[in-house]
């Protein structure tokens, strides 16, 4: 027996309401994912505006964050481009090498997956690290 | 030209507010779905606790509510009475099981909601009738803060 540690919606909730205030009039809409240890939602959140594909993308982002134990840049620049690999290679099409996702950690354990979509994926990883700071994880 | 009246996320949220807090803790924890008017996700919520299947079914449920333009028990009903199944739609996402509420205004879809996760699909009915009351309680208070305050008669 082992037990696995994941983030609960006290955590997402704090994570939901410091990126809310952190944006801006520049922002577009966004849409907000953060998952459970396996990739599977906490917490959807799709603002006025943000077309349906967006909360796509950013449940990917976050599925991957959480099932690979990686930011998605990091993913992308590691994974795929230093190692000419293609997504196919992982036979799951939910992984995603969209930058805007990140592995939530506490203690060195992935305990989840954060991930934005609507703005730039420079601006939605910038905003997901502002949740994740959020949730006080060691 | 058109225009679709669509619930924002403004209200989802208090609509899964309305859910939760009906729910209190005596329930199995549950998963809240609230879509918009096609049946995209506009907020998803979930209680500690709450099963994958639970966060997946809550979705479907509001997906078909919406998309559907029925409550999933209701649909249920007519399906089977129509002797078709679920099958027929070709829509991995559609479902009968309880807990999918059709939102409505002026006679238009805006949106769905879905509850899974109590063990009883009638419970999950309950609970997401909770949500669609406390919607209609938004557009209550939205007429009464936008209405003419004026007696009628001297309008």
């Amino acid at each position: 027996m082992f037990q696995r540690e994941s983030i609960g919606i006290e955590e997402a909730e704090k994570a939901r309401d410091s990126i809310l205030g952190a944006l801006t009039n520049t922002d577009n809409p966004i849409a907000l994912v953060i998952a459970d240890d396996r990739g599977v939602p906490v917490l959807l959140y799709r603002e006025d505006g943000a077309p349906a594909r967006m909360l796509r993308r950013a449940r990917a982002k976050a599925y991957t964050s959480a099932n690979l134990g990686v930011n998605t840049v990091d993913f992308r620049d590691n994974e795929i481009k230093a190692k000419n690999r293609t997504l196919n290679d992982w036979g799951d099409p939910m992984i995603t090498s969209l930058q805007g996702g990140i592995a939530i950690r506490n203690n060195g354990n992935v305990v989840g997956g954060i991930s934005m979509s609507g703005n730039t994926t420079i601006r939605d990883e910038a905003l997901a690290q502002i949740g994740l700071d959020a949730m006080g994880l060691k | 030209m058109i225009n679709e009246l669509v619930i924002g996320h403004a209200d989802a949220r208090l609509v899964a507010q309305a859910i939760l807090d009906a729910a209190g803790t005596k329930n199995k924890p549950i998963a809240v779905a609230v879509v918009d008017n096609r049946g995209d996700v506009v907020y998803l919520t979930r209680q500690d606790g709450t099963s994958a299947v639970d966060v997946r079914n809550a979705e479907r449920k509001a997906y078909t509510a919406a998309f559907i333009g029925r409550d999933t028990a209701l649909w249920r009903q007519q399906i089977a009475h129509d002797g078709r199944t679920v099958a027929d739609w070709s829509d991995a996402n559609t479902t009968t099981l309880h807990g999918g509420w059709t939102l409505r205004r002026q006679s238009q879809v805006i949106g769905g909601i879905g509850v899974a996760g109590t063990g009883d699909e009638d419970r999950d009915e309950q609970l997401a009738l909770k949500g669609a009351e406390a919607a209609a309680q938004i557009s209550v208070d939205e007429w009464l803060t936008k209405r003419d305050p004026r007696i009628i008669r001297d309008r």
